[in-house]
């Protein structure tokens, strides 16, 4: 395995879906690893964290490790309570997410470990924990820099931008693309003329600033949760359509996206549907666009 | 130039919504400031309280809440009356907004006559003439 590299141990969104009709894809719930020499960033910390942790107990060495979260919905901390390293002495860990401070973020984590929710509380970790607070830029953890931006999302939630050397890599897990546009296209007949031309100018801007968030990466982990049809009955609930999401990847320039957040109500088969509606999508556009669905176990070189 | 009574600040990283805001306020008797962020609105609401202040959510160095939040904790601004404008319409974010002592939560798109009658709701302000309204 490359010194550096990405794997996605949980790909999935809202809940975790252990179905055997799911498994080539995946049934655990949003976590990523990023390796780089003896340094560890993990993504979340959904039910993937938990086969993550087991395997870094296995291993010889124990990475400077740095935990961040994009928001604290619970298909993003639920396997923290499992995360063995937590639970060890040996370890240094260090975790980062929104808040305004660092006693903040610890509440926020601490929170879901307490009774009657769960027998024991975070006193009981034996890690050396430290908890990051916010930094006015760049996110410094050995080789990787973080900036992080508000998204598209319930409640406040971070997307991240990691620079590992020469590589950029945008972790979207969740974010819905494109709600001003329809709010607008909606609500069309409400405005005069003048407003009409005032919302373009603002739609115009909020999608400028989200494409500048992402702009060139590398590679793009971005929320694709819904079909058409599906985001039609789930608009606002703070996810995309993996087509407003492939379309985002093209007029942003990435190079690779990675379809991630699956709906945990899609089989393997329909999640291979979505990809090759994105093929389609990449073909008409004729882009440059490579897109990959992200799965539980996949290794990226980095 | 006769000092107004009631000052207007809105936040919000959009020169698209600050130019809707001035239009607005054209047509009634208020003060209007506009910042394009957190930190910039920090000049004025570090010493001073206006009559409304409107918060946009996504913003580039700190999201509307989390700075709501911060003013909260300063005395001069515990009751400071503030409506959020947001693209996001999500009830957590609703909630927030109520917790945080939020009078209203408005959606974008906004129309003109919605933030009119807002400013004059919670300021008391008076409309410079009714034919100004669209």
């Amino acid at each position: 395995m490359s010194a550096n590299y990405l794997r996605f141990w949980g790909v999935r969104g809202s809940y975790a879906a252990p179905h055997k009709t799911h498994l080539k894809v995946g049934g655990n719930t949003s976590c990523v690893e990023f390796r780089a020499g003896n340094y560890l960033l993990i993504c979340d910390g959904g039910t993937g964290i938990i086969p993550l942790g087991d395997a870094l107990m296995s291993a010889r060495d124990m990475p400077e490790t740095l935990v961040v979260f994009t928001h604290y919905h619970w298909d993003h901390i639920c396997g923290l309570p499992f995360f063995q390293p937590a639970f060890s002495s040996h370890w240094k860990i260090k975790f980062f997410g929104p808040g305004e401070t660092a006693g903040e973020i610890e509440q926020r984590l601490s929170d879901q470990m307490k009774a009657p929710y769960f027998p024991v509380e975070i006193g009981t970790w034996a890690a050396d924990i430290e908890y990051q607070a916010p930094v006015a830029s760049g996110l410094q953890h050995g080789p990787f820099t973080l900036n992080y931006h508000s998204v598209h999302h319930p409640g406040v939630t971070y997307g991240y931008r990691i620079q590992l050397g020469e590589k950029s890599i945008v972790y979207m897990s969740d974010n819905e693309i494109d709600f001003l546009k329809s709010s607008i296209a909606r609500r069309a007949d409400e405005f005069t003329p003048e407003e009409q031309r005032l919302n373009k100018t603002m739609q115009n801007e909020e999608r400028a600033a989200e494409l500048g968030a992402v702009r060139n990466a590398d590679i793009l982990i971005h929320d694709a949760q819904y079909t058409p049809g599906d985001y039609a009955r789930k608009r606002g609930w703070g996810h995309s359509c993996y087509v407003d999401t492939v379309n985002f990847a093209i007029d942003a320039q990435v190079k690779v996206l990675y379809l991630f957040h699956h709906d945990p109500n899609y089989d393997d088969e329909r999640v291979e549907a979505i990809q090759r509606d994105c093929e389609q999508v990449i073909r008409e556009r004729q882009s440059n666009l490579t897109c990959i669905v992200a799965r539980e176990g996949t290794v990226v070189p980095l | 130039m006769s000092e107004r009574a009631h000052t207007v600040v809105i936040v919000d990283d959009s020169a698209a919504v600050r130019i809707f805001f001035e239009k607005v306020a054209t047509a009634i008797d208020v003060e209007l400031k506009t910042y394009p962020s957190a930190a910039a609105a920090l000049e004025y609401l570090g010493t001073q309280q206006p009559s409304l202040l409107f918060l946009d959510i996504i913003m580039p160095d700190k999201d509307g809440l989390t700075f709501l939040q911060e003013l909260r904790r300063l005395p001069l601004h515990q009751n400071t009356t503030t409506i959020v404008i947001s693209s996001k319409d999500y009830a957590q974010d609703r909630n927030t907004a109520r917790q945080l002592g939020v009078v209203e939560f408005v959606a974008k798109p906004m129309t003109t006559r919605v933030i009119e009658d807002l400013i004059v709701k919670y300021t008391g302000a008076r409309l410079r003439s009714a034919d100004t309204r669209s």
